[in-house]
């Protein structure tokens, strides 16, 4: 029984969260939700076309909900119960009548978006709920005066996505003329009807929030043609197949002078694209025989190829197989790892362990290569960035730059993606918080216009992306008086510098003088912080008063594999990633001394470091007490280091990082699990948050982290 | 959420003297009790994660869930794999008893008892062949907000992942 995708899922989850925390008039944010409520859409699988109907509802429920006055929240919230019902509805196949779950909420949301009693008999979707406010007036517009609006590029501020939506375009085009050929030999194809009626929605959908209204025509026409066809039982034969090809052949071609325009051709409609409009208009209203009226619209033909943008050239690959792949070439370097380890491998047989060596090496180079082709650049989450920045800037009345550097810093597809929310919210912190307004910046002699610079580099097998602003930057006492109030500092403790700038990724914390729509509401930080760490990367923050603020993020290039070493405490065994680890020693008696409230700590190689006793924080029985005859492993995470007490090393392993707590929740000090040499599960220490851990824990206790 | 149309297919089980019943289509797989590595910081019947074939999945003992006596398992202990909260768990039970055809008309609503009672995991009581079998109700069983992790709140010194005091 097929399920849907951890990828797909993990989309729906961010969507959730999304559409939970939106603020009443936050534009932008609603366009870009609207907008991954969209991509949602195109990744849901073919066979879940009522899905589909759904969450295109959901889309809608936040496009027109600006006119729906005091009953927005509500529309909010019953979008966001459908949203959820349809992520059930995708999890359990099996479930009997699972339709059931899907239309109570279905009709609570059509009933605020048309004002009607829950319990009124008309509430079924209809076509016209699921076409935005603005295809609908650029159809009817068309429709009444039969003209089309100029074809011109998107404003400036959307070229960055118009090159996402091209790509997009493009892709939905290929499957869909694929799935048209199929149709033509067996004209019942239900599932092929279904990839060219989503190809032309999906496109309408971007194209709408482009404003590219010729296109968004074209597609709406196309996907009404279809969807008349299936609705009416009419199999796709004649006259019909020849419109619906047409219309897709025609959206190659504006697909194409769109992307030539962008090299600064002129960007003209084709010819006889009027009429081709005229004749999905008439075909869809009814059977109209007209055949041959757009004769003249059929561009070059459906076998021209397409271009590829990039130099190189590629070939697609369906990313489930691809991500199959990389998984197992995983497992291979693990298997390969567990062969080499095994001592009758070994010295017993040198010849054997020559061909191991041999066969190691090119598992490695599999592993690299295999790594390599699931790399993408970071541009085109830069260039979203760049745009919420703006758009964000000009809704407070802010004046903004943005700079980026390093756009082209590649990293694991999978981590693009992960790494997208915490930035995110990154830039919403600078242009609400950090920077000032532009009279406040002139009184301080500041340039009106901020700054916010993006920075991306790869160092060590790290990508580490900075992102800075050049405004008012962090109070210190306000954190202070924040984090006292809320009895995460002692009244009398003293912080170093860097630990109290490290408060404002406590749970609860906001520095923001005013709760706006877009931040301040006491969730941020944390969260950012959370979801950084669980990528096993970390942030951290430097401020000037009155300079600015920058935030370094640092995450691994991927997640696939992991460089541990497996150490014992007690009867149990944990992974602690290579990266955390600087160093591995056994302590003299006079290495070890107690600093009053501060606790254990070490001198380790001219450095004094806070000692933590694992077995302590993890509950664990049985294990060395008593440093000297045990081992102090010093770990680094960011800027700050400690030593944590193990009773020994096991050895050296790379393992596959597998979440190990699925079903039960976060599990806070471990970051994931693997399968070790001996079939048993490891789990992988999550050294970031152990230390926040061994931080939190009372002041008589453990102490951590100076 | 749906737990109407209760009646049809059951895995029973038995926790010491007591039957239960999960519905058949949430079952994964049975599998026979494999090495356990213990989960620090989780709720106390969390009893950790096992290696199922490569993939990760959490053990709940469903003894301590019910505040049961704890067991240690025996040779007819068995693990059943449900699939919960978008992942597989598997629940440590005593003995697998049978799949059993469940109509309508044999269940009962679950009993309001006292405070303290798990009555708010049942879907309802069968009543079958002078038998009687406590339909679960694995979502609340399983539900995430009771299997989250007892993450130390900062004022939580009494966490009982750290003892108090140094040496």
């Amino acid at each position: 029984m097929p399920r849907p995708s951890r990828a797909l899922l993990a989309h729906f989850d961010r969507v959730s969260v999304a559409l939970r925390t939106l603020g009443a008039t936050d534009l932008v944010t609603r366009a870009a939700l609207r907008a991954d409520v969209m991509r949602l859409i195109a990744r849901v699988p073919a066979r879940e076309a009522r899905a589909c109907v759904s969450l295109r509802l959901v889309a809608e429920a936040f496009r027109s909900d600006r006119d729906r006055g005091p009953r927005q929240p509500a529309l909010h919230q019953s979008a966001h119960a459908l949203l959820d019902a349809v992520r059930k509805y995708l999890t359990s196949p099996a479930l009997r009548d699972r339709l059931a779950l899907l239309e109570s909420p279905e009709r609570s949301t059509l009933a605020i978006m048309r004002g009607v009693p829950e319990n009124s008999p008309t509430l079924q979707p209809r076509t016209s709920d699921l076409i935005g406010d603005a295809d609908r007036k650029s159809r009817s517009d068309a429709e009444r005066t039969g003209e089309l609006t100029p074809f011109t590029l998107p404003e400036e501020s959307d070229r960055a996505l118009l090159g996402d939506f091209l790509d997009e375009a493009r892709e939905y085009l290929e499957s869909a003329e694929a799935a048209m050929l199929a149709l033509e030999r067996d004209p019942s194809d239900v599932e092929a009807a279904q990839v060219v009626l989503r190809a032309f929605h999906s496109i309408k959908g971007t194209a709408g929030f482009l404003k590219l209204d010729g296109v968004v025509a074209l597609a709406h026409h196309g996907e009404t043609l279809l969807a008349d066809m299936r609705r009416r039982d009419i199999a796709f034969t004649g006259h019909t197949a020849d419109l619906a090809l047409q219309a897709l052949d025609t959206l190659s071609d504006l697909v194409r002078r769109l992307d030539a325009a962008r090299q600064g051709a002129p960007l003209v409609y084709p010819p006889g694209f009027q009429e081709l409009l005229a004749a999905l208009r008439h075909a869809d209203g009814s059977p109209s025989p007209r055949r041959g009226a757009a004769a003249g619209g059929a561009p070059e033909g459906a076998g021209s190829p397409v271009r590829d943008a990039g130099g190189a050239s590629s070939a697609r690959v369906r990313l489930d197989r691809l991500d199959a792949m990389v998984d197992l070439v995983g497992e291979l370097v693990v298997a390969h790892w567990m062969i080499a380890q095994d001592p009758d491998a070994g010295r017993a047989h040198p010849e054997l362990a020559r061909k191991v060596a041999h066969a190691g090496k090119l598992v490695r180079e599999l592993h690299d290569m295999s790594m390599a082709m699931r790399m993408v650049p970071l541009r085109a989450t830069c260039h979203k960035l760049l745009r919420l920045a703006r758009d964000l800037a000009q809704q407070a009345g802010k004046q903004v730059r943005c700079e980026v550097e390093g756009e082209m810093t590649e990293l694991d597809r999978n981590m693009v993606e992960l790494v997208a929310d915490p930035l995110m919210h990154m830039v919403r912190n600078a242009i609400d918080h950090g920077l000032e307004l532009p009279e406040e910046r002139a009184g301080l002699g500041k340039p009106m216009v901020g700054r916010l610079a993006l920075c991306a580099t790869q160092v060590n097998g790290q990508v580490i992306i900075e992102l800075s602003d050049d405004g008012r930057g962090l109070q210190r006492e306000r954190i202070l008086d924040q984090a006292r109030a809320r009895g995460l500092v002692h009244a009398d403790e003293q912080l170093a510098d860097a630990d109290i700038l490290d408060l404002i990724f406590a749970p609860g914390l906001s520095t923001a003088e005013h709760v706006t729509e877009v931040s301040g509401r006491g969730v941020g930080m944390d969260v950012v912080r959370r979801n950084v760490e669980a990528l096993h990367g970390r942030v951290d923050i430097r401020s000037t008063l009155g300079e600015g603020t920058t935030f370094t993020m640092r995450v691994p290039l991927t997640l696939a594999i992991t460089d541990g070493m497996l150490v014992r405490v007690g009867e149990e065994r944990y992974i602690v990633p290579t990266t955390n680890i600087v160093v591995s020693v056994r302590p003299e008696r006079s290495a070890l001394f107690t600093v009053g409230a501060r606790g254990e700590m070490a001198r380790l190689r001219q450095e004094v470091l806070p000692v933590v006793r694992l077995h302590r924080l993890l509950g664990v029985a049985g294990a060395r007490e008593d440093p000297t005859a045990a081992l102090l492993m010093v770990v680094s995470a960011g800027e700050r280091r400690c030593a944590l007490l193990v009773d020994a090393i096991v050895g050296q392993q790379q393992v596959v990082a597998k979440p190990a707590t699925a079903g039960i929740g976060d599990v806070p000090g471990i970051a994931g699990a693997a399968i070790l040499g001996d079939g048993c599960v490891g789990l992988i220490l999550d050294i970031p948050r152990l230390m926040d851990m061994a931080r939190r824990v009372p002041v008589a206790d453990v102490q951590a982290v100076a | 959420m749906t737990t109407s149309a209760a009646a049809g297919k059951y895995l029973t089980f038995y926790l010491g003297a007591e039957e239960f019943g999960i519905e058949i289509l949430r079952v994964h797989e049975i599998i026979g009790v494999l090495p356990i590595t213990r989960v620090p910081r989780t709720s106390p019947f969390v009893r950790g994660v096992v290696n199922l074939r490569g993939r990760v999945i959490s053990i709940v003992d469903l003894r301590l869930r019910f505040d049961m006596a704890p067991a240690d398992p025996g040779p007819r202990s068995c693990i059943i794999v449900v699939r919960a909260n978008d992942a597989h768990v598997g629940l440590l039970v005593d003995q697998v008893s049978e799949v059993a055809d469940i109509a309508d008309g044999q269940i009962e609503p679950p009993p309001t008892l006292g405070a303290g009672a798990h009555t708010d995991y049942l879907i309802g009581i069968a009543n079958t062949a002078a038998r009687v079998r406590l339909l679960l109700d694995i979502d609340r069983v399983l539900g995430v907000r009771e299997l989250a992790a007892h993450d130390a709140a900062p004022s939580d010194p009494s966490s009982g992942a750290t003892s108090p005091g140094v040496a």
